[in-house]
């Protein structure tokens, strides 16, 4: 369980079906990454027009991941990243990863059942990064690809980055169909009525 | 010699600086506790990078998160300290300051509801909020900047005369609501009666409360130490994905209030920003986490 799997991107859906919900994976290769509403939004807008993206992320990753990136002499400098809540994206997600066929998404909190069903569908795992990780994260940066549309402003963007060593994250959701955040919420609202009489006895105990 | 606005402005913006780089040394001493009593390989190795984390953020200067959230103070004036200028505006130019000079600089989180465009600066940021202190010679800030993975989850509601069973089983609801998403293992800060605002603000405040203190009211001690034990049944673990440390502590205030009793529950991510300091007339500043 506590093995790491160090990975070479990009995968194949065949190395992305192997892998398994509670999965420990390191990165190592190009990842794109934004952390914006607007630019999902965009990206849709794109996919609807048949446009090609600036950043090409067909069977390919795409993270919720936020990124401090600033220009100087005509090239982009990315001083930091860190995962932002994917749960925010959900509505627009299954749609992304059935259209680029996504192999790996990921950012904190997971995604719902309908991302998950996508991911079954093409073959794809969503990766778990830390929140408050990104002193650790942004050593793993070895350099800036690509950023696209910096109209919008620095987390919002879309950057492409080239990583090493990136990790450890946990596979929350694999391309089986299985989530753990799914299987967390499952367990806490069955466990809740032991929990709920567990509190009402203690209180009771304290009480006599 | 008087507070003055030159300090007050240096103090807001260093307190600011240290929330967004250093983990409180109690909750960095509980993610090592936890680490040790966890019976989940993944939950031990997501400790064990928050751990490394809050290390290596404090080693390299560097943020430990990207969110820098909203610049959130708190401020305690004792009625026997004397203050010089405008304390306000020094509060909001020593943000304005860290945002100018902070290395890495941090992103526009600060949002307009009406049209989310997204900045530094906004109507009523930073968002600073005043009490007295009667006979203190001191002037205290603490900022407690909040991002949007915790603050997202913050619930209140207003029940008719609860009993202690409805106001706990609220809390657990928010917990199960809350999920994976608030970067746990959380703080979690309970207000319990007054009114509507003055609520949420009991429970922020119970929030920022340091780790160890026994609750002085009984009933509430009973119900901190129940009610943690209860979250870190459900399962959720560190990041969600699993484990035993779903929050490191629950902290839970409370104010005589009507019939209508609000019960209003807020989260601190696993890195529980929070930085203080208390400026005496003399010169002397102190500062707590």
């Amino acid at each position: 369980m506590s093995d790491i799997k160090s990975l070479v991107l990009p995968l194949t859906e065949a190395s992305v079906r192997t892998l398994r919900a509670g999965d420990l994976v390191t990165l190592n290769g190009d990842i794109t990454i934004t952390a914006g509403l607007p630019t999902h939004r965009r990206i849709v807008e794109y996919m609807e027009a048949g446009r090609p993206l600036p950043i090409d992320i067909t069977e390919d990753t795409l993270f919720h991941l936020g990124s401090y990136s600033e220009e100087t002499d005509g090239r982009f400098d990315v001083l930091y990243m860190n995962p932002t809540t994917s749960t925010r994206f959900n509505s627009l997600m299954p749609g992304l990863i059935r259209h680029y066929r996504l192999r790996m998404v990921g950012g904190k909190g997971g995604l719902d059942m309908a991302s998950t069903a996508a991911m079954k569908e093409v073959g794809c795992v969503y990766l778990s990064f830390l929140g408050g990780g990104c002193a650790l994260l942004s050593d793993a940066i070895v350099s800036v690809v690509a950023v696209a549309w910096d109209d919008l402003i620095s987390h919002y963007r879309l950057v492409r980055l080239r990583v090493a060593d990136l990790g450890p994250l946990v596979v929350g959701i694999d391309s089986h169909g299985n989530s753990i955040f799914e299987q967390c919420s499952r367990t806490a609202e069955e466990r809740l009525p032991e929990i709920v009489k567990a509190l009402d006895e203690g209180r009771a105990r304290r009480t006599v | 010699m008087p507070v003055t606005y030159e300090q007050v402005k240096a103090v807001a913006a260093q307190l600011y600086g240290s929330a967004l780089k250093k983990v409180p040394e109690d909750t960095k001493a509980a993610l090592v506790s936890a680490h040790a009593a966890e019976t989940s390989a993944v939950a031990r190795s997501v400790l064990s990078m928050m751990i490394a984390s809050a290390r290596r953020a404090e080693e390299a200067d560097r943020h430990l998160c990207s969110d820098a959230g909203i610049p959130t103070y708190f401020v305690k004036i004792g009625t026997a300290v004397t203050l010089q200028g405008n304390i306000r505006q020094a509060i909001s130019d020593g943000f304005d300051h860290l945002v100018a000079t902070v290395q890495p600089p941090i992103l526009k989180h600060v949002t307009n509801p009406l049209t989310l465009e997204r900045g530094h600066k906004g109507r009523s940021m930073p968002l600073v909020s005043f009490d007295l202190v009667d006979g203190a010679d001191y002037l205290e800030i603490t900022c407690s900047p909040k991002g949007l993975g915790a603050g997202r989850w913050a619930a209140l509601e207003i029940f008719s005369f609860p009993t202690l069973d409805v106001i706990e089983r609220y809390v657990m609801d928010c917990v199960l609501k809350a999920g994976s998403q608030h970067c746990p293992p959380v703080v979690i800060g309970v207000g319990i009666g007054g009114t509507f605002d003055y609520c949420a603000k009991l429970a922020k405040q119970a929030s920022l409360r340091p780790f160890g203190q026994t609750n002085p009211e009984p009933i509430l001690a009973d119900m901190e130490a129940r009610l943690l034990e209860a979250v870190n049944k459900t399962g959720f673990g560190p990041m969600g994905t699993g484990g035993d440390t779903t929050a490191l502590a629950v902290h839970v205030d409370y104010a005589a209030s009507h019939g209508f009793i609000p019960v209003a529950v807020c989260f601190n991510c696993w890195i529980n920003r929070r930085a203080g300091a208390r400026l005496y007339e003399d010169g002397r500043i102190e500062t707590f986490e």
